[in-house]
């Protein structure tokens, strides 16, 4: 990391809070989604789906569909098996239907799809498409489908594999783990449930798929958060079918994007069979999800049934930990972790802790549900791995009576031990985690907080503080270790500057909110000392953009962030070599300050940026290629690690078992801020979808694999009304690796928000035995509680 | 979901038991049928509109009468679909004498609900699928006492 240089507000580099470039087109309603485009000619494809979570499939009669006014054409397994696309591999190398040929897996899968000239017609079509279903055993709990007598799901994995366990992995040192928990003094054990939810991006996922015979090309309009990884699947995928769609002529483009949080980076049937489509009528076809199809088919997040013990000193200092967890990834493992880690990052559970020793291990089951699991706003399962240790060193604390606070105070890595090793072999960067949770309770004013606590409960009032002490992982990563399917996971970016002195920037991430177009600009700004309005960001048309691997798992400012950064000093380098030209100079002899090189001594023999790059064009010396341009694909070191202390005040109503978030303190520390403000908004909506599965968010299923959740009725997303008013505070600790010293945060509050609630619901309860909460803390499983001591 | 229960109908038992292994009969009492068609004996095909809430669907039903032992025991077997939602059902019904010549009924049903009217009518499934059997049992009594 080099010094951060100040800029000025005309110039609008790191640290300021630059208004968004994107939201004048969003607040006045000229976002472009896709479901906005129309292309001339174009069909509509929807989808027949199964009513049954495991069934087979004994007949389809689409005679009554094809009747209907304006269908085009159903296609089912069957038609896809001639061409080899019934199947497709899923991101983490695992196989998941397009459309069922015999057999259907989970409730609402894909079994046939109607095209039709319009979005009715097409609806139409489906209700009349009959199929004729045998039920078959349904399979929804992850610990039954491990039982010898369970029926096998996925027979199509061979004779070898006649079980529902998919993967076994494991992390750190389980007989020194064991041994270290022997020698405890204490040990807490828990089972800890973080349920199945789903991203619900207010844009449901869809495409339009747009085959053009004659010129042979494949233009792909969509919703995605990784457009290039897209763009190879897809090519590889037809080339496996014996299409000629080749890559060069395969054109992926997004458009604006109405949420993504990791559900838009896997690859759905939906897409595929509206490019089959496509291929086989030669017109555009549009497939847009209805909120239903999205709840119940679409990738979900979590589902990690965890138990974790802790092994500790009669004086509560940590020493082992040890997990287990079940990780229920419906019928096929469509995760999009990196290749080599099939649980994700989950082995930084050992959190922001100074632990000797660990050992973490994860076995990854089939059951009749949608495929998945994604990273929701979370980087590859942290927020699993963080809930789980935090709520742990909370159960500790209160087992040997010492304060949460001071028993995360005397256990947290100290700052000179950085960069620290962890047990399973994580190298932390940087922090100060003592720092970031001091400036919480003094925020909160946590030791009148304890006395009103104590007051309260003395008159039999329920209230809790909760704290959470998290540490991230994020920006995947370097490629020695992080691939999906082979793709390694650098990220990349082109400046071109105009002779004019403005700037095109394309990046090989896709902004779906986070505000690529204003924060990358601002990296170039502060690179080179353009005025921001002078810098356009392009993104998300891979026949332009530079490849990149896409925006998830808070990589974009860590990987691509830095390629900008890199890219820009290889073009500040060349603009030295043009400035010493200019001002017949030696190069050793110029200083720079944002946007301008000037003599050494004397600042008025100097030349501005825009200065050098009309020479580059103009006036550029003899042997120097003219133009001032510079690409940049950067393979991270080393991955980045946030950090924050949050704390929450809860309020229990004794007569509903409704839990109040009354306040709530955040602390976070991402490193060096490109936009303070934009910094905000994340940390702001992150808290807000941290509370959402920590009180309202649940998939659930019925006993027959029925998903009760499809709708947002019964799938609860906080509002404002439930939202409190956050209070955030921030410390900067610089990542020493990263170029411009930045970390990335759009995950960090979605991650550490939750156990700070769960904590502090417990900690209202604790003196009345309850020792553990699983999220979602609803008032009917509180009300059960108080009722059950005699409270409620 | 079980469902179970007991009713008395003031009819002999052979002709209650004539009513319930005849489908244009019986099946008149279904909820919602709009047709029976008969395929044979022992088979036919009902279309019933079923409404859950705000959800409705039409469903296409094929029975059995999978078990007869006149006149005492039936059990009918039931497999419908509707677009994205499906039912399957068995239903057991014992006859027996009953108080004042009449008959008494103890039939029980095991009926599963798949798909959209499960997802998305879950917490109405339950009060509806028993208003809807009641309905039938009152439809039955008072057809037959009549």
């Amino acid at each position: 990391m080099t010094e951060i240089l100040q800029t000025s507000p005309e110039i609008g580099g790191m640290g300021h809070s630059v208004k968004r470039k994107e939201d004048p087109r969003f607040i006045r309603g000229k976002g472009e989604y896709i479901d906005d485009l129309t292309l001339p000619g174009m069909l509509w494809l929807d989808i027949v789906r199964s009513p049954y979570a495991h069934a087979t499939i004994k007949g389809i009669d689409a005679s009554e569909a094809l009747k209907i006014p304006g269908v085009a054409a159903v296609v089912t397994g069957k038609d896809l098996e001639g061409y080899k696309l019934h199947w497709m591999p899923t991101l983490a190398g695992d196989m998941q239907m397009v459309l069922p040929t015999d057999t259907v897996m989970y409730q609402s899968q894909e079994v046939a799809a109607v095209i039709a000239t319009s979005r009715y017609a097409a609806a139409d079509g489906v209700a009349a498409v009959l199929v004729d279903y045998e039920p078959l055993p349904v399979v929804v709990d992850p610990h039954k489908s491990l039982e010898k007598d369970a029926p096998v799901l996925r027979p199509d994995r061979g004779e070898d594999k006649k079980t529902n366990h998919i993967w076994h992995w494991e992390s750190g040192d389980k007989a020194a783990a064991d041994a270290a928990l022997e020698a405890s003094d204490v040990r807490v054990a828990e089972d800890i449930y973080i349920p199945r939810i789903h991203v619900a991006s207010i844009e449901t996922c869809g495409c339009i798929a747009d085959w053009d015979p004659v010129r042979q090309q494949l233009t792909l309009h969509m919703t995605s958060q990784a457009p290039h990884a897209i763009r190879t699947v897809l090519a590889l995928v037809a080339a496996g079918a014996g299409l000629p769609i080749s890559e060069q002529n395969i054109r992926v483009k997004t458009h604006d994007i109405g949420g993504g949080f990791g559900g838009k980076v896997p690859v759905y049937p939906g897409y595929v069979l509206a490019v089959a489509a496509s291929f086989l009528i030669g017109k555009p076809v549009k497939w847009i999800e209805d909120r239903s199809e999205n709840l119940q088919a679409d990738s979900f997040a979590r589902d990690y049934h965890i138990h974790a013990e802790i092994g500790a000193t009669r004086e509560g200092r940590i020493q082992a930990l040890k997990v287990k967890t079940i990780a229920d990834h419906g019928y096929s493992d469509a995760a999009a972790d990196p290749s080599k880690f099939p649980a994700g990052l989950f082995n930084v559970i050992t959190g922001s802790y100074d632990f000797d020793k660990a050992f973490v291990e994860v076995d990854g089951v089939y059951t009749n549900k949608p495929p998945g699991g994604v990273a929701y706003r979370c980087s590859f399962r942290v927020t699993e791995a963080v809930h789980a240790i935090e709520r742990m060193v909370d159960i500790l604390a209160h087992d040997v009576g010492k304060d949460p606070a001071q028993l995360r105070l005397e256990n947290f890595i100290k700052p000179d031990q950085f960069p620290y090793k962890t047990p399973t072999g994580w190298e932390y960067d940087s922090g100060d985690y003592g720092r970031a949770l001091h400036k919480a309770l003094d925020l909160i004013g946590y030791a009148d907080l304890r006395k009103e606590q104590a007051e309260k409960r003395a008159r039999g009032e329920l209230m809790g503080i909760g704290i959470s002490s998290f540490t991230e992982i994020v920006g995947a990563g370097p490629s020695h270790d992080f691939d999906i399917l082979g793709l390694k996971m650098f990220d990349s970016c082109e400046i071109r500057v105009h002779p004019t002195g403005k700037v095109l920037a394309r990046i090989g991430v896709q902004t779906q909110g986070q505000g690529h177009e204003t924060t990358f600009a601002q990296i170039i700004a502060q690179e080179l000392g353009f005025p921001v309005a002078d810098i356009k960001i392009e993104y998300g048309d891979t026949d332009t953009a530079p490849y990149g691997l896409g925006t998830y798992a808070s990589r974009s400012t860590p990987v691509a962030g830095a390629a900008t950064a890199v890219a820009a000093r290889k073009i500040r380098d060349k603009a030295r070599k043009l400035a010493a030209h200019l001002l017949e100079a030696s190069e050793e002899d110029l200083e720079w300050t944002p946007g301008e090189f000037h003599v050494k001594g004397s600042p008025d023999r100097k030349k501005t940026i825009q200065e050098i790059a009309f020479a580059a064009y103009t006036n550029h010396p003899a042997g120097m290629e003219a133009g001032l341009e510079a690409v940049d694909y950067y393979d991270p070191p080393n991955l980045t690690f946030p950090f924050g202390s949050y704390i929450c005040v809860v309020d229990i109503d004794k007569g509903t078992g409704e839990v109040k978030v009354r306040r709530f303190v955040a602390v976070d520390d991402c490193g060096n801020i490109i936009n303070p403000m934009i910094v905000d908004g994340q940390i702001h909506g992150g808290l807000t979808m941290g509370l959402a599965p920590a009180l309202y968010e649940q998939i659930t299923y019925d006993e027959n694999g029925n998903n009760l959740t499809g709708t947002f009725m019964d799938y609860l997303l906080p509002t404002a009304v439930e939202t409190p008013a956050w209070e955030l505070e921030k410390t900067v600790t610089p990542s020493p690796h990263h170029p411009i010293g930045a970390k990335g945060v759009g995950e960090s509050a979605t991650v550490g928000a939750p156990p700070a609630i769960a904590n502090a619901v417990v900690d209202a309860l604790w003196h009345l035995g309850v020792r553990n909460i699983d999220i979602p803390i609803t008032p009917p499983k509180v009300w059960a509680i108080l009722h059950e001591k005699g409270i409620a | 979901m079980k469902f179970a229960g007991t009713t008395d109908i003031a009819a002999p038992r052979d002709r209650v038991w004539a009513f319930v292994i005849d489908p244009n009969q019986v099946g008149q009492c279904g909820p919602g049928v709009e047709s029976i068609e008969v395929i044979d004996d022992t088979h036919f095909k009902a279309t019933a509109k079923v409404g859950i809430g705000f959800i409705s669907a039409r469903f296409v039903v094929n029975m059995e009468l999978a078990e007869q032992d006149a006149p005492d025991r039936a059990v009918i077997k039931a497999h419908g679909q509707a677009p994205g939602s499906a039912v399957d059902a068995t239903a057991a019904m014992t006859l027996s004498d009953g108080d004042a010549g009449g008959t008494r009924m103890d039939w029980n049903a095991d009926v599963t609900i798949s798909g959209s009217l499960a997802s998305l009518g879950a917490r109405l499934i339950e009060g509806t699928a028993n208003k809807m059997i009641g309905q039938t049992f009152d439809c039955m009594k008072a057809k037959l006492e009549a």
